[in-house]
C-alpha cells in the first residue's frame, strides 16, 4: 500500500495555487510530487490530464504525462499501478489514432505499451451473442452453462429445456451494428418457437452493455432510436413474463465524455483489480490473465469512440430510467432470494457484500463500492394488454 | 487476585511484587512498550500478509497461531520438536514500517500485531472500504463495519433541519442554533445605540429563515445576548441563511463557525462563555458602543471584500495578494477552495474586533487586506453559511478533523502563517459536514495542556504530524516528524516565503487581540502573545 496523499501534492509552491493549470512547470512540479507518494487519486488526475492534452492536441504535454505515468505504472505492482498501466496503454493507443502528428507515442512510454502481457482478443462469436454472456472467470462453455441451468431447474422442480439459438451472421459484416440489427430481427416469436402456455423470461445478463446506444435514425423513420432501445421494444413485444437485467454498475455509455469515462472506468475497474489483489498472489498467471482481459476492455472503452466501442456500460439508475421509459415496471425480489444471496455472500470471502436498493435492485458490492446490479422488470400491464389485443 | 505470594505482606492495597506472567497481564500504555520486549520490524508486505504463521515443515501458511498448531499435530512430530521453544513466550512489540510515522521508532512500538496492522492501514493505507449510506471511506474493514452499523441509525434532528448522529454534537449545535434564532428575534432590546442601518439589518436577520438579509450586522449585537452558557430551549431558528451578495456584512454564521472551531474552546473558558464579549474585552475599546462605529468600517471592508473597488482596497492589495496566496488553496481541489472561504470567514471574524475606526491607518489596512483576501470569488459569509448548513449527511465526503489540520498544514506554508493560524486558534475549516461537529464535540474540553489537547482532537498519529507541520510551518504533510516541540511549535527556521504584510497584520492582530489576557488552556498563552509573535517577524 502506498501512503495516501491528503489533498494534492505537497510540493506545489504557493505561487501556483491552481495545481492543474496547463502550464508545464506546474505539471512537472505536480508530477514529481506524485511520483514519490502515489495513490489512486493522483493517478486518476494524471490520466485526466493526459486525456485533456489529447483532446486539445497538445502532443508535448500528452507525452510528458505519459512519461510520468509510465514511471508510475507497472503491470506487476499494486492494483493502482496495474490499473495505471492498462489505462496508459489505452491512452497511447487512442493517441496514436487520434493525433494526426506523426509522433510515436510508444517512444513516450519507452516502448512500454508495446511489451507486456499479451491481450486476449475476445472473439465475438455468434454463440456468445445469442446466449447469456459468459463471465470470463468461469471459463465455461455454453453447453456447460446449459447443463448447470438444467440441474438447477431440476433442483427447483421446474421443467426446463435448453436450446441454443444460433443467429446467422454474414462473415463480411463490416460494422457491429449490422450484427445487432440482424440479431434483433431474428429474435421474434416464430423463431423462438414460443408455445402458448409458456412463460417467457428474458435474461439480459451482461448483455445490454453490448448494444449500441448511439442515436441513429434511418432515412424513413422520423425519430432517432438507439439499438438498445429498439431491443427493449422488441423484448416488450414478446410479452415476457419477466425480464431480468444484470450488469455492471458503471456509467460508460455512449453519451459520456472521455474525461468522465476515465474517472468512472478507473474507479470501477479498481474493484476487480483490488479483488484479485486480495485473493490471488501478485504473480499468479491466472490473475495476470484476468487483468489483461480487463485491460482489453479498458482499452476499448478509453481508446475508442462511437461505433467502435464494444461495451457501453450503464449504471443501474440510468437503466432503471430507460426501462421505465420503455414501459417496464420494476419488481422486487422475494425475501427468500435476498436472504439466500446474503448467506451465500457471507460464506464467501469477506469484502463482497450486498446492498438492497429501494428501487428493487440488488447490488453486489466490493468493500462498499457498487459492482454488479440485478433487477427484475415486467412490462407495464396496460401495454401488455394492448399487445395481446393486437396479436 | 489480591493475594501476593512474592512479598509476604498480605496488605490488600499494595502489591509490591513485580507482576508475574502467570498473574494479571501488565498492560503497557499504547505506544510506550516494555523496555525489554523484542522489537520486530516487518515490511509492509509481511505486516499485511494474511498467513503469518508458517509451518516450518511444509511451509503452509496460517492466519492464526492456533490453526498452525493444529496443523503441526498432523505432522506427527517427535516429542522433542513438539514443544514450542521458550522464546515464544517473550513479549513482542512491533514498529510501523512507514518511516515518517511516530511508531516507526522502536521506543514507540506497539505491542499488538493486529493493532499495528490496523494502524498502518488507517494512517498509511488507501481507504478502500466505502460506506453504503454515506460516503465515508475507511482503510480498515472493522472500522467500516463499525460505522456501517451505526450509520443512519440514530439521528437527531435540529429544528433548523440539520441531522446529527451524535448526541453531543447535536446538543452543541442546538445551543448555538437556537441562540441564533433567539438573537435575531430579540435584537432590538439588546443593543442600545443602533443605527437605522443596523436595525434594519437586525430585523432582516430575524425575518424568515430563508430570506437572505441584505446588509446584516446582527453579529455584534447578537452574541452579547447569547451570554447564557446554558442552551436555550429549542426554537425554530434561521440557523444559516443562504448565500448573500458579496457585499454582505458579517453574519452570525461566522460566529457559529468560530464556535465550532476547536480552539474556540480557549476563548470559551471565559466565564461569560461568549466569544464576542471576550473579543470585545480584549480589543482596545471593549465597549458595545464600538459596534455601531464598527459597522461602517465593516461594511466598508465587506464591500471591498466583494471585490468592488474602494480606496482602501488599493492599500491592502499587496497584502491581500499575500493572503490570497496564503489562503488560496495551494491545491486545485475545488472543495478545498470553498474550504478556504469558510476558513477565511473565521479569520475575518477574528479580525473584526480589530476593525475599529480609531485604529491607526497602518493597521487598518491589514484588516482590509484580510477581507480582500477573503474575496476568493465567493461571498464571505454567505457560502460559509451554506457550508455550515450542511451538517451530518452532506453529499460531500466529510473530512476528519485530523485531515483538516493537515490541509491547514498544507496551506500554511509560511512559518509565521503557521504561528498566526495557531495563535488565532484557527485551522483550516472545510466545507465538510462533520468538521464543525467533531470540533464542537471536543470543544467541551477546554483545558488542553498542549496544543493538541487544546484542540481536543484525537490527533494520535497523522493528526499529530499534521499539527506539527502546521506549527512548524512546513507545507509538507508527511514531513519529518519532530518529537519535541515547544508548546507553540514555532520553529521559525522552517518558514518559507516572506510575508511582510502578514507580519504587520500579526502585529495589529496581536495588538487588538490581547491573547495573553485570555486564560491559558493554551498552557503558554502568556508567552504567545508577545514573544513568539515577535519571533516570527
Amino acid at each position: 500500500m502506498k501512503a495516501e496523499l491528503r489533498g494534492n501534492s505537497q510540493s506545489i509552491p504557493l505561487q501556483n495555487p491552481n495545481h492543474f493549470t496547463t502550464t508545464q512547470s506546474s505539471i512537472s512540479g505536480a508530477l514529481t510530487g506524485c511520483l514519490s507518494t502515489l495513490d489512486g487519486a493522483c493517478i486518476e488526475k494524471l490520466l485526466l490530464h493526459c486525456a485533456s492534452a489529447l483532446e486539445t492536441n497538445d502532443v508535448t504535454l500528452a507525452q510528458q504525462v505519459m512519461w510520468v505515468l509510465n514511471n508510475v505504472a507497472s503491470s506487476v505492482g499494486d492494483p493502482n499501478q496495474r490499473l495505471a498501466s492498462y489505462f496508459l496503454r489505452a491512452l497511447v493507443s487512442r493517441a496514436s489514432r487520434v493525433c494526426p502528428t506523426p509522433v510515436n507515442f510508444n517512444t513516450a512510454t519507452g516502448g512500454g505499451a508495446g511489451g507486456g502481457p499479451a491481450f486476449h482478443r475476445r472473439l465475438m462469436s455468434v454463440t456468445e451473442l445469442a446466449g447469456p454472456k459468459v463471465p470470463p472467470l468461469l471459463n465455461a462453455s455454453i453447453e456447460e452453462i446449459g447443463h448447470r441451468l438444467a440441474n438447477f431447474a431440476k433442483y427447483r422442480d421446474v421443467p426446463f429445456e435448453f436450446n441454443i439459438v444460433e443467429v446467422g451472421i454474414p462473415q463480411e459484416s463490416s460494422s457491429d451494428i449490422l450484427h445487432y440489427d440482424l440479431l434483433l430481427r431474428q429474435l421474434n416469436p416464430s423463431q423462438l418457437n414460443l408455445r402458448v402456455d409458456e412463460a417467457l423470461v428474458v435474461n439480459c445478463q451482461n448483455w445490454l452493455r453490448y448494444l449500441p446506444d448511439e442515436q441513429m435514425g434511418s432515412s424513413t423513420s422520423s425519430n432517432l432510436i438507439s439499438c438498445r432501445d429498439s431491443f427493449l421494444d422488441m423484448v416488450k413485444n414478446l410479452s415476457p413474463r419477466i425480464v431480468t437485467v444484470v450488469d455492471e454498475d458503471c456509467d460508460l455509455g455512449a453519451t459520456t465524455g472521455l474525461a468522465s469515462r476515465i474517472t468512472s472506468c478507473f474507479n470501477y475497474m479498481w474493484i476487480p483489480f483490488d479483488a484479485l489483489e486480495t485473493f490471488l498472489p501478485k504473480n499468479s498467471p491466472q490473475r495476470i490473465e484476468y487483468e489483461a482481459d480487463i485491460g482489453h476492455k479498458i482499452e476499448n472503452i478509453i481508446g475508442f469512440e462511437g461505433i467502435q466501442r464494444m461495451e457501453r456500460l450503464e449504471s443501474f439508475t440510468k437503466l432503471s430510467q430507460r426501462m421505465g421509459d420503455k414501459g417496464f415496471l420494476s419488481v422486487p425480489f422475494c425475501e427468500e432470494t435476498v436472504k439466500e444471496v446474503k448467506t451465500l455472500l457471507a460464506e464467501h470471502a469477506s469484502g463482497w457484500g450486498m446492498k438492497k436498493d429501494e428501487d428493487n435492485t440488488l447490488i453486489l458490492t466490493w468493500k462498499g463500492h457498487n459492482s454488479v446490479y440485478a433487477t427484475v422488470w415486467v412490462p407495464h400491464a396496460v401495454e401488455t394488454w394492448e399487445n395481446s389485443m393486437s396479436n | 487476585m489480591n493475594d501476593s505470594t512474592v512479598s509476604g505482606d498480605s496488605s490488600s492495597g499494595n502489591q509490591v511484587a513485580p507482576p508475574k506472567p502467570a498473574a494479571k497481564k501488565k498492560r503497557n500504555l499504547p505506544g510506550m512498550p516494555d523496555p525489554d520486549a523484542e522489537v520486530i520490524a516487518l515490511s509492509p508486505k509481511a505486516l499485511l500478509a494474511t498467513n503469518r504463521f508458517v509451518c516450518e515443515i511444509c511451509n503452509k501458511g496460517f492466519q492464526r497461531d492456533q490453526n498452525l498448531q493444529l496443523h503441526r499435530r498432523g505432522h506427527n512430530l517427535p516429542w522433542k520438536l513438539r514443544q514450542r521453544s521458550s522464546k515464544d513466550v517473550k513479549k513482542r512489540v512491533y514498529v510501523c514500517p512507514e518511516p515518517s510515522c511516530v511508531h516507526h521508532d522502536p521506543s514507540r512500538a506497539l505491542g499488538d500485531l493486529t493493532g499495528i496492522k490496523k494502524h498502518f492501514c488507517r494512517k498509511h493505507g488507501e481507504k478502500k472500504w466505502k460506506c453504503d449510506k454515506c460516503s465515508k471511506k475507511y482503510a480498515v474493514q472493522s472500522d467500516w463495519k463499525a460505522h456501517s452499523k451505526i450509520c443512519g441509525t440514530r439521528e437527531y434532528k435540529c429544528d433548523c433541519g440539520t441531522l446529527f448522529s451524535r448526541r453531543d454534537s447535536f446538543i452543541t449545535h442546538r445551543a448555538f442554533c437556537d441562540a441564533l434564532a433567539e438573537e435575531s428575534a430579540k435584537t432590538q432590546t439588546l443593543v442600545a445605540p443602533t443605527s437605522p442601518d443596523e436595525d434594519k439589518n437586525v430585523e432582516a436577520a430575524a425575518s424568515p429563515p430563508q430570506s437572505p438579509p441584505p446588509q446584516v450586522s446582527p453579529a455584534p449585537p447578537a452574541p452579547p445576548s447569547r451570554a447564557s452558557p446554558a442552551p436555550p430551549p429549542p426554537r425554530a431558528s434561521p440557523a444559516l441563511p443562504p448565500p448573500a451578495p458579496p457585499s454582505q456584512a458579517p453574519h452570525p454564521q461566522f460566529l457559529l463557525q468560530l464556535l465550532c472551531c476547536p480552539l474556540f474552546c480557549l476563548f470559551r473558558a471565559q466565564p461569560s462563555g461568549n466569544l464576542y464579549e471576550l473579543l470585545e474585552s480584549t480589543s482596545p475599546n471593549p465597549t458595545t458602543t464600538q459596534i455601531p462605529e464598527e459597522t461602517p468600517s465593516i461594511t466598508n471592508l465587506t464591500a471591498s471584500c466583494g471585490g468592488s473597488s474602494s480606496s482602501s482596497s488599493s492599500n491592502g492589495s499587496s497584502s491581500s495578494n499575500v493572503f490570497a496566496s496564503l489562503f488560496a488553496s495551494s491545491t486545485s481541489s475545488g472543495s478545498l477552495h470553498s474550504q478556504t472561504t469558510g476558513f477565511t470567514d473565521l479569520f475575518g471574524a477574528i479580525a473584526r474586533p480589530t476593525c475599529t475606526p480609531d485604529v491607526p491607518p497602518s493597521s487598518s489596512t491589514e484588516p482590509v487586506s484580510l477581507c480582500l483576501a477573503m474575496s476568493q470569488g465567493s461571498s464571505i459569509f454567505g457560502t460559509a453559511g451554506q457550508e455550515r448548513r450542511q451538517y451530518a449527511p452532506a453529499p460531500q465526503p466529510a473530512m476528519s478533523a485530523t485531515a483538516l489540520l493537515q490541509k491547514a498544514a498544507q496551506m500554511g506554508a509560511a512559518a509565521s502563517n503557521g504561528s498566526l493560524l495557531r495563535g488565532l486558534g484557527i485551522v483550516s475549516s472545510s466545507s465538510s459536514s462533520t468538521g464543525p461537529q467533531e470540533w464542537s464535540q471536543q470543544r467541551l474540553e477546554p483545558d488542553g495542556l498542549s496544543l493538541a489537547a487544546g484542540l481536543g482532537l484525537g490527533l494520535a498519529c497523522d493528526g499529530g504530524s499534521g499539527l506539527k507541520e502546521l506549527m512548524l510551518g512546513t507545507p509538507s504533510v508527511f514531513g519529518p516528524k519532530h518529537p519535541t516541540l515547544d508548546l507553540l511549535g514555532l520553529g521559525m527556521a522552517a518558514s518559507s516565503g516572506s510575508t511582510d504584510g502578514l507580519s504587520a497584520l500579526m502585529t495589529s492582530i496581536n495588538g487588538g487581540l490581547d491573547v495573553s489576557a485570555a486564560p491559558p488552556p493554551f498552557g503558554g498563552g502568556e508567552e504567545f502573545g508577545s514573544k513568539d509573535i515577535r519571533r516570527s517577524l
